[in-house]
């Protein structure tokens, strides 16, 4: 038998449907989501990145973070992500508008980021954490990202002021010192400005928690 | 949302209708007699059914 | 003496007998060409095909050992920033899936519309080209992402660069299935075909969609998400699903010499498939920033695949019940069975991991890898092993030079993926439910999965035997290529049924 007509026909609204339903419609639904502008504070949520930290968000697509890093927190009652910390509320559409790429990840082998800005405010934190994991959570299998730094001789003026405090076997050779690069510095504003804890209607923060 | 619920009605009465259209075309023509046939499309004269193709381990060959 | 009897029988009769004399009539189509005719005719543009596939595998197996011992050893080769663990993951991905997986895919499908349309091969200028730009758009891609260029969009990190070279080729294999399709011999459509057509106009629709909406004019926010994980489930489900199928529907009836259990079933499969199947990619964001509505519709396709499953499960399985003895003798039915058995498995946990509850503990930890290595290894490559075991040595006439390195092949790489599988799938249970314990340390659950991490790379190195061994026996085979044919004892090329009977005689 021949179903040659209705073959066709069924392969192609097959995929429509499906492209309707789970592409156009949201697309719809979600693809014109603005800011959200408190009615009491008249406090603006999200507020955009600066530009360090837009070329930060570059860098951490580009390294892949997102491979071993998600950027979502599921609702209080599912899973843990809001009882380990990692955020005061659950993220919805919202939080990602300022996003160029959206990488909400789908593998923890590393801890959630979504509020990392929030957690780790400390900047020399990220510095260190990123040359070398050990340095500040051992046992981590995060790889080192020491080709985002340079180490380089101290000059006459002593110690750059950037320079990394770094201890014991993680110390480079003595007078030498290991100073960030462009792309560790944007990489880290990128970190800290990870924060989507703003309290808005559709996902409320629990009052006693927000203060 | 007007867009939304036009699509979605526009969707909820065309598939449904262009599935019925397909499935008269179907059986009118024809399309549905003895599909059992189809299964012996990739048996011929050559190899016909019964005949086991690709039999080449456990055998004594080397 | 049986064996010369019976190859000159089959000879006598492919030199008498046009195509449809036997076939019964009511072919309103042309003349029917003969297999040997066909497989010939297929033997350039499907070796392209083959030959590029294997070399991405072996790229591609080089790039997962390498990740995976990097996930407990981060001191590995840690020094080179483009060989960074998410580089290697991310170039892994891409060879096996795109250089390897979906190569090997368009070989098999070529040569089995030739088969089912009975034409010998049209056009194999356009399929040379058609691999040509293939292969091109996959090293731009993987070069891309190794040297940073990651998109980060999980299935789609090729560069914006690269993958227009590879839409194109996807273009020109439509274009030639269409083709194929409009001047076959054989009115009639076999249920493979169905999947072939139904793959080959799906995907470039898939891919083109796909890149528009995320990297050329990209959507805003989590419809990126949307879009992503729409085009990322139905790539396995739409493309790699298909041509799986199509596979086994034609090479279990093939080498068993049974059609299959019921036609009405595989036309049931078929189109519960296509119904359901592409509405499941959001079930990848179960507890995600997206309208529950978008989630809950995609768990319930998901359960509904449970309809295409069973009944694809029923044809491959009970048409197989008797036969289980030729498991001994045919290479192409052994991978073929462990392929529709792990399909049946991975469809299943995939169901399963799809539902809410069980969402909450197997989201985000290693049980996700486990389910995508059962589905497109444990069935999908596995298939396309047993395929291009059936396929080589009838477009090349040359024999498979070695039976020890078939064995170790696939013994090689069934233990190999086992071993990767149950394992991995424990302990991404594991692994779930002490995240979901706020009582537990995060960097215990990390030191938790290392042991499981190192016994993968054992698993990774297994894999990796197979895959070598299965190599030098192609290679071998093409060696002889150039070599007059030489009979072995037992055949597969001609009077297969009475020598292997005289074979099994003590």
């Amino acid at each position: 038998m021949s179903y040659g007509p209705l073959l066709f026909l069924g392969i192609l609204f097959t995929l429509a449907s499906s492209w309707v339903g789970l592409v156009l419609l949201p697309h719809r639904q979600m693809g014109a989501l603005g800011q959200h502008t408190d009615t009491n504070t008249a406090a603006i949520y999200p507020a955009a990145r600066s530009g360090e930290a837009q070329q930060g968000a570059e860098h951490y697509r580009s390294l892949g973070c997102v491979y071993c890093h998600t950027q979502q927190v599921r609702p209080e009652g599912y899973g843990s992500d809001i009882e380990r910390g990692w955020g005061r509320r659950r993220t919805v559409s919202r939080d990602y508008i300022h996003d160029k790429t959206v990488m909400l990840g789908t593998m923890r082998t590393g801890p959630d980021l979504t509020n990392i800005g929030e957690r780790q405010a400390d900047a020399a934190w990220h510095y260190r954490h990123l040359y070398n994991p050990q340095i500040t959570s051992p046992g981590s299998i995060m790889p080192p990202h020491a080709f985002l730094f340079e180490t380089q001789a101290i000059g006459p003026a002593g110690r750059s002021t950037n320079a990394l405090v770094l201890e014991g076997t993680f110390a480079p050779p003595a007078g030498q010192q290991v100073i960030p690069t462009r792309r560790a510095d944007q990489l880290v504003a990128y970190l800290r400005s990870l924060k989507s804890s703003g309290d808005l209607p559709e996902a409320p923060v629990k009052k006693e928690e927000a203060q | 949302m007007s867009v939304i619920a036009f699509i979605l009605l526009g969707s909820v009465v065309l598939l449904p209708a262009a599935g019925l259209l397909a499935l008269r075309w179907a059986t009118s023509t024809g399309q549905f007699r003895c599909p059992d046939k189809a299964a012996l499309l990739p048996f011929d004269e050559v190899e016909p059914v019964g005949m086991e193709t690709d039999c080449i381990l456990g055998g004594n060959r080397r | 003496m049986i064996n010369q009897s019976q190859t000159l029988q089959n000879k006598t009769l492919r030199a008498l007998l046009p195509g449809d004399a036997l076939t019964g009539g009511g072919t309103e189509g042309g003349k029917k060409a003969a297999l040997a005719e066909i497989d010939a005719s297929c033997r350039v543009p499907v070796l392209f095909f083959f030959l590029s596939g294997l070399a991405w595998l072996l790229a591609g197996t080089v790039l997962a050992l390498v990740a995976s011992i990097k996930l407990h050893t981060p001191g590995f080769l840690a020094g080179w920033e483009w060989l960074t663990f998410a580089n290697v993951r991310t170039a892994h991905l891409n060879t096996v899936v795109y250089g390897f997986a979906s190569q090997i895919s368009v070989g098999v499908t070529i040569w089995l519309m030739c088969r089912l349309c009975r034409i010998p091969l049209v056009a194999p200028g356009l399929i040379t080209v058609a691999n040509l730009f293939y292969n091109l758009g996959v090293t731009v891609g993987v070069g891309g992402i190794l040297i940073g260029d990651s998109t980060a969009i999980e299935w789609l990190e090729m560069p914006r660069y690269a993958t227009p070279i590879l839409f194109v080729s996807y273009a020109l294999i439509a274009v030639w299935t269409i083709v194929t399709f409009r001047l076959r011999a054989e009115r009639h459509l076999y249920v493979s075909q169905w999947y072939l057509l139904a793959a080959v106009l799906w995907f470039p629709w898939l891919y083109g969609t796909a890149q528009v909406m995320l990297l050329i004019e990209p959507v805003r926010g989590v419809v990126q998400a949307a879009v992503n994980w729409w085009f990322a489930h139905n790539v396995l489900g739409l493309w790699f699903t298909p041509i799986g199928l199509a596979s086994i529907y034609y090479f279990i009836p093939k080498v068993i010499g049974r059609p299959i259990h019921s036609y009405y079933l595989s036309v049931l499969g078929f189109w519960s498939l296509a119904l359901f199947y592409n509405w499941n990619g959001m079930h990848h964001l179960v507890g995600g920033p997206l309208p529950a509505w978008m989630i809950t519709v995609s768990i319930v396709a998901s359960v509904m695949m449970l309809i295409p499953v069973i009944t694809v499960a029923i044809n491959h399985h009970f048409t197989m019940v008797g036969h289980f003895g030729k498991l001994k003798y045919s290479p192409t039915l052994r991978f073929m069975v462990f392929g529709a058995v792990s399909y049946t498995l991975a469809s299943l946990q995939g169901v399963a991991s799809a539902v809410r509850s069980i969402s909450e503990v197997t989201h985000f930890t290693h049980h996700t890898i486990a389910h995508a290595h059962l589905g497109m290894y444990a069935f999908f490559t596995m298939v396309m092993f047993g395929a291009m075991y059936y396929i080589l040595p009838r477009i090349t006439q040359r024999e498979w030079p070695s039976n020890g390195l078939i064995s170790l092949h696939f013994w090689g790489v069934a233990l190999g993926i086992v071993l990767y599988v149950v394992p991995m799938s424990i302990m991404g249970f594991i692994q779930g439910t002490m995240l979901n314990d706020a009582a537990v340390r995060f960097l215990d659950v990390v030191q938790f999965t290392l042991p499981w991490l190192k016994l993968r790379t054992l698993a990774g190195l297994l894999l990796a035997a197979g895959h070598v061994a299965f190599v030098i026996n192609v290679g071998w085979l093409l060696v002889r290529m150039f070599e007059p044919y030489r009979k072995p004892v037992v055949s597969i090329l001609t009077g297969e049924a009475e020598t292997v009977a005289a074979a099994k005689l003590p």
